[in-house]
């Protein structure tokens, strides 16, 4: 097993160390997340492969300052997150969360409203992203007009709208068909590397994980937990075809013995 | 919808009234229903030669109507004029009402309790004390109107501001947003199908409470048209006030359902997909 942290010589990005999370509820405190320490480079692809319930969404949003934290720190940039959320930072859901009420224009817009600045200093920028995702010509439609790996699209140029340096995504194709899904992980890859964000990417599928990170993190459950770390050393750009490889297969394959020796999935007879 | 493609195709000079009747196969319904509801009400009464002092026959509505029609729009005027000014009020109040309940964790445990509590209590029974706090001028009509048609609006604008979704809110947060920008642009626009939804209840129960308010002390409106016609066993025109007030209930309904139409395309056109039934009929 490789450390998840890294080289000292290497400043990271984000650096989070012994991260506890611990809920408080009815029955008494619930740790979610126990003893998290992890670095995502610069302009590192992150993935974060976990049961449901590891607390890998607590993970993220703990990382973008919507979450306390019960113990431990996280940086970004050197600067610790506790003090406020981090200043630019891009987000994406499972769902969209686009307003129905706007057009796509207006919706890749939002950021800056909220940010009081310019809208008309932005819209040129929004365009740009929305022809990167095959949506131009887009910008009047409503979010209704549009079919969900669309809609997705949206909201990861609102995400990426103001250039943050850092992006967290939280199971951003979870809800797609499986054909989508592929299509939009092939983008995501292809604007990450134009773009060269540094990710934190969370996932429940162990194929997308690996297709996608630099580096895959094993979180387990009950409580969240990082469990192993993997280097994903495969050449980019990754077609899709990567994943009938056995190169691909022995990674995913060396995940799932993982989550079957933690007993989160069931060893095959 | 199955007609809306070929009414499109019609040449455009084609009379306004003659693309609506193809377009709504639901207009059509209900004028279809209408007309042969009068038609059975015709010839019930004049099979059954009922006595018009039990049931008028709609012809003889239409005639009394017709006799004094400015007398009639007079009062229909000041019905309208009360509900309205009640109706416009109780969405004013109702809104910073639901607002303040939803921000304020205070305004929710008293006022929000306070108001629940006050619901279950029958407004038409506080009529009397409006009339001995008002007088019986336009203001308690008013006044009825707005105590009867706010609680609808309360209770689901405060429910539209509470349903958003969390993630909309997380976003909001990571982009530094401050609350008075996440209610604007946030929870007031996601709250507005529910207020659409509040308002089409409140514009009938404003009319009743107009009613009411006329019912217990007045020398205009419809509702004195029907009492002061019930004193002298005018039961023709006790019909002439009923299917004016029922004309009048509708047309306003359906001016607030035009109204979502127009300025909530994106929650019409979802909602016709999932449901076709309104929530609230008149």
């Amino acid at each position: 097993m490789q450390d998840p942290i890294t080289p000292a010589h290497e400043p990271p990005y984000v650096r989070i160390r012994n991260l506890d999370k611990v809920y408080q509820s009815r029955r008494g405190p619930v740790p979610a997340l126990a003893g998290i320490s992890l670095d995502i480079r610069d302009h590192e692809f992150l993935s974060i492969v976990g049961p449901s319930g590891c607390g890998k969404s607590t993970l993220l949003k703990c990382v973008a300052g919507l979450a306390d934290i019960s113990a431990g720190t996280i940086e970004i940039d050197g600067r610790n997150v506790v003090a406020g959320t981090p200043e630019n930072l891009g987000m994406v859901f499972q769902r969209d969360v686009l307003l129905d009420w706007r057009t796509v224009i207006d919706n890749i817009l939002l950021p800056v409203e909220f940010r009081r600045q310019r809208k008309s200093e932005w819209t040129d920028r929004g365009s740009k992203l929305l022809e990167l995702f095959g949506l131009r010509g887009y910008e009047r439609r409503f979010p209704w007009e549009l079919s969900g790996g669309q809609r997705q699209r949206v909201a990861i140029c609102r995400a990426l709208l103001t250039d943050p340096r850092l992006l967290l995504m939280d199971e951003p194709f979870g809800a797609l068909d499986a054909l989508t899904r592929d299509e939009l992980n092939f983008e995501l890859q292809r604007i990450w590397l134009e773009t060269r964000k540094t990710i934190l990417f969370i996932t429940h599928s162990i194929t997308e994980a690996v297709f996608l990170g630099d580096r895959v993190i094993v979180m387990s459950h009950h409580p969240g937990r990082i469990e192993e770390t993997i280097t994903v050393d495969i050449p980019r750009p990754r077609r899709l075809s990567v994943r009938e490889t056995p190169a691909f297969g022995a990674y995913t394959a060396e995940i799932r013995t993982t989550f079957e020796r933690l007993g989160i999935m069931k060893k095959e007879n | 919808m199955a007609s809306r493609p070929k009414a499109a195709d019609r040449p455009a000079a084609s009379s306004l009234l003659a693309t609506l009747w193809a377009r709504s196969s639901r207009v059509r319904t209900v004028l279809t229903v209408l007309v042969a509801t009068v038609i059975v009400w015709e010839l019930v009464c004049r099979l059954l030669a009922l006595p018009p002092i039990l049931l008028p026959a709609p012809t003889l509505v239409f005639v009394d109507l017709m006799k004094s029609p400015d007398w009639i729009l007079i009062h229909t005027g000041y019905t309208l004029f009360a509900t309205l000014a009640g109706f416009a009020l109780a969405v004013i109040i109702g809104i910073a009402l639901a607002v303040g309940i939803v921000y304020s964790p205070l305004l929710e445990r008293t006022l929000y309790t306070l108001l629940v509590a006050f619901n279950s209590l029958p407004k038409v029974a506080l009529a009397p004390l409006f009339i001995i706090w008002l007088g019986t001028g336009m203001s308690p009509k008013i006044a009825i109107a707005l105590v009867i048609a706010i609680f609808a609006i309360v209770i689901d604008m405060v429910l539209g501001l509470r349903s958003v979704d969390p993630d909309m809110l997380d976003l909001a947060k990571t982009c530094n947003a401050s609350p008075l920008q996440t209610l604007m642009k946030i929870r007031f626009p996601n709250a507005l199908p529910s207020l659409f939804a509040g308002m089409k209840v409140a514009i009938s129960l404003a009319l009743v409470g107009a009613i009411v308010g006329e019912f217990v002390a007045a020398d205009r409106g419809l509702g004195y048209v029907i009492l002061s016609a019930q004193g002298l066993f005018d039961t023709t025109r006790m019909f002439s006030g009923l299917v004016v007030l029922g004309v009048l209930g509708t047309i306003l309904f359906f001016l607030i359902d035009l109204a979502e139409r127009l300025m909530l395309p994106w929650h019409v056109s979802r909602r016709s997909e999932a449901a076709p039934a309104p929530r609230h009929t008149p």
